[in-house]
């Protein structure tokens, strides 16, 4: 009697603990690269506009950086960088819809922090482009420094970091200004615009967009300095590796290409190469696209279709697009910027 | 001394021309050079190629002369993460070349001798032309090492970001003067290609 009130005791301990480690496991999605296999394409959670990064024209055709990036994404698995879908997510629910299955990337202008990746149970694979707070102000004040900008009026909006990185960069240098806070960003913009002040600070990528409206944009000029970290990368869900590591070296692999000096233009005469680190990105040596759970020729697909790290920057946001950002922090780390992939080998 | 220099410079740029001309003509087509034309100052440049101070982290010094040719820019750097960033025009296919040299010597208004290849190919150059606002060379040249090569101001501005010289850089007038004043002779030079395949 005793021992078969044991035996039950164990075993409903043992169904409690297999149980328990059932639903751990379903709490965690592991199958993302299946599933988007099997559907046939990726699902994108996107910006709904935001010049530049990811923005729909009327018949719904999407363009940006962001979404570039996620048909890199559709091009390494499908050789087809069409077969992404784009969703629009506004900022407030996009994480909760990451989590929820609705899409497999998040290519959304998100800031990469720690609390997001420790709170959400999400992970951000590598930083695709490198923002921060900027200042822009009339060319003709001839300033090149924000180290000269003691003293200026400066328009800013409320209630964002961006107010606060303010403060924290004058006090740090030692240097005093005068605050005109509005709530909306229009506001903002109209101040700087109508002479109220002499300076107006946002996150770079933005004050390039904003300055595209003014009244005289070419009057305008955008400091290079940069005074706060907003790295902006592409989100997953947390464990389920096989696929995080599908969005890390797709973006590595446009950075390397650039590197390596492969492009669109000429990825064919790339896949002739016996350059060995060409020929490990492009798959003519190595199984590094078979490790990935991908083909040989992922990284070629992602370079054909897509282009390089430097190509999808200079068409959306540098110098082949409206907003003219300069390369900056985004350039590669032997050409002046931070932008530095791991090797493939 | 000064017309020697000159014209070993183009001498040899010209004699690469030749060895390499169908491979150019095939690239891009030769506006070759316009002497006598009077360069047009109120050309406005791409604001991609106009001088601003621009964020280039490096670790090398202050002064230090990177030129891109892919990016069509020359970068004077400051220090403290930034550089004075210049447009500028590279040599075509066939005259690209990378490495480390220094100033050696500045020249304002340089004089232009062509050589007869040269000469035989565009016959409608002059066989000298004092240095002016007409010379292909522009404002001022600055010498790159004990290469045929320099840094020079132009006579076509409008062919600033493009890949059509001899393998000198060229900057518009404005530019090459700013840059001449805040350069001096031993000036540290480095000459950045993209990478072959």
């Amino acid at each position: 009697m005793r021992t078969f009130r044991g035996g039950l005791l164990i075993g409903l301990v043992v169904a409690a603990a297999v149980a328990a480690i059932a639903i751990t496991y379903e709490r965690y999605d592991t199958k993302t690269l299946k599933r988007t296999i099997r559907r046939g394409e990726v699902l994108c959670g996107v910006n709904a506009g935001l010049p530049g990064f990811s923005i729909p024209d009327e018949k719904g055709n999407w363009t940006g950086f962001d979404v570039d990036f996620c048909r890199a994404v559709a091009a390494a698995i499908f050789d087809d960088p069409s077969k992404a879908r784009f969703i629009p997510l506004d900022a407030n629910e996009r994480f909760k819809e990451l989590q929820n299955r609705k899409v497999d990337i998040l290519s959304r202008n998100s800031t990469w922090s720690m609390s997001r990746e420790t709170n959400y149970d999400l992970y951000f694979p590598a930083v695709a482009y490198y923002d921060g707070e900027g200042f822009m102000l009339p060319r003709a004040k001839n300033i090149d420094s924000a180290l000269a900008l003691d003293g200026s009026k400066i328009c800013v909006q409320d209630n964002t970091t961006t107010r606060l990185n303010l403060a924290d960069y004058f006090r740090a240098n030692n240097m005093k200004y005068q605050e005109m806070k509005f709530d909306k960003l229009d506001d903002v913009v109209k101040a700087y615009d109508t002479g109220k002040c002499d300076v107006l600070t946002a996150d770079a990528s933005q004050l390039y967009a904003l300055r595209l409206n003014l009244s005289k944009p070419d009057d305008h000029v955008i400091l290079p300095d940069i005074i706060s970290k907003e790295p902006l990368a592409p989100v997953v869900r947390e464990r389920d590796d096989d696929w995080m590591l599908i969005v890390k070296w797709t973006l590595y692999a446009m950075i390397n290409a650039e590197e390596l000096g492969v492009t669109s233009k000429n990825i064919d005469e790339a896949l002739k190469s016996k350059k060995p680190d060409v020929m490990r990105l492009v798959g003519t040596e190595g199984s590094y696209g078979e490790d990935l759970g991908l083909t040989k020729d992922w990284a070629a697909r992602i370079i054909r279709h897509v282009g390089n790290y430097g190509e999808v920057y200079d068409r959306n946001v540098g110098s082949g697009s409206k907003l003219k950002i300069p390369r900056g922090l985004n350039q590669l780390w032997s050409a002046g910027g931070i932008q530095y992939a791991p090797p493939i080998r | 001394m000064t017309k020697f220099r000159h014209l070993i410079c183009t001498i040899v740029a010209a004699t690469g021309l030749m060895l390499s001309i169908s491979h150019s003509y095939a690239q891009q087509p030769d506006r070759g050079d316009e002497p006598g034309l009077i360069p047009d100052d109120s050309v406005q440049l791409d604001p991609e190629f106009r001088k601003q101070m621009v964020f280039y982290r490096t670790n090398e010094p202050p002064g230090t002369i990177i030129i891109s040719t892919a990016e069509r820019h020359l970068y004077l750097i400051q220090g403290n993460g930034r550089a004075l960033r210049y447009g500028i025009g590279v040599g075509r296919v066939g005259f690209q070349w990378q490495g480390l040299v220094n100033i050696t010597r500045k020249a304002e208004w340089p004089d232009w001798t062509p050589p007869p290849e040269m000469i035989a190919r565009q016959p409608y150059l002059p066989r000298f032309m004092a240095g002016g606002p007409g010379n292909p060379l522009g404002a001022r040249a600055m010498y790159l090492g004990t290469t045929v090569y320099r840094i020079h101001g132009t006579n076509q501005p409008d062919t600033i970001g493009t890949a059509i010289s001899s393998g000198c850089f060229r900057l518009v007038n404005a530019d090459v003067v700013d840059l001449y004043d805040r350069v001096p002779v031993g000036t540290k030079v480095i000459i950045r290609q993209k990478p072959e395949l």
